[in-house]
Parts: C-alpha cells; sequence; structure tokens
C-alpha cells in the first residue's frame, strides 16, 4: 500500500495553521475550531508515531484530538497510515510545585486504517452481515495518566507528557470471552507528547 | 533478589518514556530513555498496529515436520483434527487438555484460528498450540485472511500450500477460501492439488484438509466438482473441513468428507490410522 503523502502534509499544514492563528490572536478570541493542543504519539495501535491537532473543553478536562498515525514497513513489517479520532475525559487534576499532573484519563478511540486491504463497507463479493465487524475501523477504550509543566521559553501553556494503556475492540471482545486465555493480553502501551498552548 | 529487581525494571518501562517526554531537548536524558523505549518495544508492550506483522516466530509447519519425524513412534498412526478457533480460546484450551490424554501423533486445525485476522490473534493461537505435546499443523481460514492476516499466517506457519508424508499416509493442506479473493478461479489451486496427490509407491493413504468445504458457497463453484473428481481419482483417503460450525460427514464420488464443529461446541475429531482401515470419531470433551 503505497502511502499517501499528501495526508502527512496536510496534518502538518494544520499543525502550522492552527499555530500562526493562535500566534495572532488573544485567547479568548480564537475560533473554536483553531486547536489549542497538539499531540505525538508513540504507538498505541494507531501506528508506530502519529501526530495531530486537539481541542480542550471545560478547562481542559475534557478533549478531543486528531491523529494522523504512520507506522513503517521498517518497524511494522508494511505500512500502516491511519487517521485517529480521539475523545478523553481528565476527571481529576492536581497542582504541585509547577506540575499539573492528571492521575486518571479515561477516554475511546476510532481509528480507520487507509488501503485496499481494510474494508469499512463489505466489499462487493460478501453477502450482508459475513462479517460483524470493520478490519478498517477500529474502536478502542484508553486508560491513561499525564505530568506536565508550563513551558513559558516555548509559549507553552503546558508541555506534557503521558501514559496510555490501549484496550482494541478485537482484545476487548477476545479478553471478555476468554478471560482463561487471553489473561493480560487486553492492553497495549502507548506513549506520547501534549503541547497545550 | 533477582525477581523484585526485575519487576522494577519493568514497571519503570513506562514511566521513564513518559518523563523522557516530557523533558526532551537536552541529550542526556536521551541517552536515558532511548535504551528503555527500545526494551519496551522489544518485549511486546507496543502494538504499532493490529495487522503489523513483527515478532512472528516463523515456519511453525517445517518445525513441527522436524519434530513429527524425530519423534515417530510405533503403533497406529493417530492425530486429532480441530475446527474453528475464532473466539473461542478459552474452550480451545479445554481441547487442547483433553488432547493430553489421547495418543495422538500431531494434530491439524482446519482453518479460522482468528477471528479478525490481527497479530495478537494469531500470537494467542501459537501459545495456545505451543500447550500440545505434540506437533501441530493448522489450516489457513476466510478470518485468518482479513486485514495482512494472510502474510501474518506465512510468517507464523510457512505456506499455506503445505504438503508432508509420514508413517505411509500423505497430508495435503490448502486454501479454499475462494469468496476471500473474490472467486479468482484458482482458489482451491488444483494444480498443484494435482502434483501433491500423484501416486507414489508406499502410500498407503492421503488425506486432504482445507477450511472452507467444496458445495459451500464459499467454496468456489466452478471448482467443486473439479476438485473432488480430482480426490476421488487420486484415492484421498479423507477430505477435512470447517467453517460451518456444526459437524458433518458425507460420501462424494467414493471420497469420505468430513467437517469438524466449531472448538466452542466443545468436540473434535479424533482419526485412527491402522493398516488399511481408518476410523474417525468425534470426541466430545
Amino acid at each position: 500500500m503505497p502511502a499517501p503523502w499528501h495526508l502527512r502534509g496536510l496534518l502538518l499544514a494544520l499543525l502550522l495553521v492552527s499555530a500562526e492563528a493562535r500566534a495572532e490572536s488573544p485567547e479568548d478570541e480564537r475560533p473554536w475550531f483553531v486547536p489549542d493542543q497538539a499531540a505525538l504519539q508513540l504507538a498505541g495501535s494507531i501506528g508506530f508515531l502519529s501526530a495531530g491537532p486537539g481541542w480542550g473543553f471545560f478547562d481542559d478536562k475534557v478533549e478531543a484530538g486528531l491523529l494522523l498515525g504512520w507506522a513503517p514497513p521498517a518497524v511494522a513489517g508494511e505500512d500502516f497510515l491511519t487517521v485517529t479520532l480521539k475523545g478523553q475525559w481528565h476527571p481529576f487534576r492536581l497542582d504541585w510545585r509547577g506540575w499539573t499532573l492528571r492521575p486518571l484519563t479515561v477516554g475511546l478511540l476510532l481509528s480507520y486504517t487507509f488501503g485496499d486491504a481494510y474494508f469499512v463497507g463489505l466489499p462487493d463479493r460478501y453477502p450482508d452481515g459475513y462479517y460483524w465487524f470493520r478490519t478498517g475501523l477500529r474502536p478502542a477504550v484508553l486508560l491513561g495518566a499525564s505530568a506536565g509543566r508550563p513551558v513559558s521559553a516555548l509559549g507553552l501553556r503546558l508541555l506534557e507528557g503521558y501514559v496510555e494503556l490501549v484496550a482494541t475492540d478485537y482484545r476487548l471482545v477476545h479478553f471478555l470471552r476468554n478471560p482463561v486465555t487471553v489473561e493480560t493480553g487486553l492492553f497495549s502501551l502507548a506513549l506520547g507528547a501534549k503541547l497545550r498552548f | 533478589m533477582r525477581l523484585p529487581r526485575q519487576r522494577v525494571a519493568s514497571s519503570t518501562c513506562g514511566h521513564r518514556g513518559l518523563k523522557a517526554e516530557g523533558t526532551v531537548i537536552s541529550s542526556q536524558p536521551v541517552r536515558f530513555w532511548v535504551p528503555w523505549l527500545l526494551l519496551c518495544a522489544g518485549c511486546g508492550v507496543f502494538e504499532f498496529h493490529p495487522y503489523e506483522l513483527r515478532g512472528m516466530d516463523g515456519d511453525r509447519h517445517a518445525r513441527a515436520l522436524e519434530r513429527l519425524r524425530s519423534e515417530a513412534g510405533d503403533g497406529p498412526l493417530r492425530f486429532a483434527v480441530l475446527g474453528d478457533i475464532q473466539l473461542f480460546l478459552d474452550e480451545s484450551g479445554a481441547a487442547v487438555e483433553d488432547l493430553e490424554q489421547r495418543d495422538v501423533d500431531f494434530v491439524v486445525q482446519v482453518g479460522d484460528l482468528t477471528e479478525y485476522g490481527s497479530a495478537q490473534e494469531y500470537a494467542w493461537v501459537a501459545r495456545l498450540l505451543d500447550r500440545l505435546r505434540v506437533p501441530s499443523f493448522a489450516v489457513l481460514g476466510n478470518h485468518d485472511v482479513l486485514g495482512t492476516g494472510a502474510d501474518i499466517y506465512r510468517r507464523t506457519f510457512g505456506p499455506t500450500f503445505f504438503s508432508f508424508q509420514h508413517a505411509g499416509s500423505r497430508f495435503v493442506l490448502f486454501d479454499s477460501n475462494s469468496r476471500e479473493y473474490g472467486f479468482p478461479g484458482n482458489v482451491p489451486d488444483l494444480e498443484a492439488l494435482r502434483e501433491a496427490l500423484a501416486p507414489e509407491p508406499g502410500l498407503f493413504h492421503t488425506f486432504t484438509f482445507s477450511h472452507v468445504p467444496p458445495g459451500h458457497g464459499d467454496f468456489d463453484a466452478s471448482l467443486a466438482g473439479p476438485l473432488e473428481q480430482l480426490q476421488a481419482e487420486q484415492g484421498v483417503s479423507v477430505s477435512f473441513h470447517a467453517h460451518i460450525h456444526q459437524f458433518g460427514s458425507e460420501v462424494r464420488q467414493g471420497v469420505r468428507y468430513f467437517v469438524a464443529d466449531s472448538l466452542d461446541h466443545r468436540n473434535y475429531l479424533l482419526v485412527t490410522v491402522d493398516g488399511p482401515l481408518v476410523r474417525v470419531e468425534q470426541v466430545f470433551f
């Protein structure tokens, strides 16, 4: 599957545009659609590396993010390109010696994998309902935590590191169906950095 | 002392990376966290994509065959045929335990090892099969083809067409998931099958294994007749299949066809070859 490079370009452009818009307008005049955060993530079933803009609501208690993920053949054996919509809720926030800690994050994500090998609508060769899931769409739940501090030199409200445990649909289904056999195979790990501006 | 230390190491795995992501810039921490990150990636806690192709344990079929040859015992040849595993890993685990009490030489699983065809499922099933005391072989099922599943299968088990001889019998595993490829007209590959079934002196029985049985709607209708005829001409003893999730047995053109039940129904097939006699039993566990 050749990687659509234009998508990666598009994402970069989106990030640059949002940064530009930030620089020009004071915080309270920002239009709602201008992102106020950006994330860079390692692993988590949505690519080797993924990055994209995000939006915080209710004092960053609720967040939404869009991530474009890529796993190159060198690390994943095949070229995987995904786009992921992520929603997160941080019920707690602790401020401690200049650090902002969010000890619990719960979230949902839905990722879409580009390519002919993965389907969202059942291809014509199958009768209706042949497969009950869609190989191109992957819902997942996540549990995480984060810690960060402001970096005024870079104009960041917060530079944050986060860790997430991601349970994709198929792992959840197998885990619930096979508690004996699947054991701890429910989660995979994601690490990331988030810039809040 | 060693055990707690190892625990500390693995639990700080994520923490080091996290801290480093937050601090960045200076090269000192980079030197510190990069090895941790590589360690984490190596120990399999990261998943880059459910259909990623890494960490597969190679040609299981070749190794199973090697083991079979080195462990050949006397007495009648006996093997088990397991149906669809898919979401039924716990029941399949019970089947594996039950097989401990049977004196089988090897096990053949007839396809749909997985539900989604993902790498993690292949790993779970490989681990399950590793619990068997005897070598095992597996056919490619339609679910196993999904995404990059066929590649994961090849990297885990080996080629999808596989034949071997053991104790005077021939065993041929092939891909009959015609619908998955849009009925291209060469799935199953009858040319390869004809070659594999060529008569050879010293062979008393031939057994074939494929996931979708001929005559089913997912089997290429234009190839069902030719396959049955070929199997009849070449004197196949028994043809084993799965896919339907329900035990079945019938004779077509003089050849016996069995469909193994899916493993959630807690039974499998036990085959005993004693001279010219072949006995197939449905064993419940």
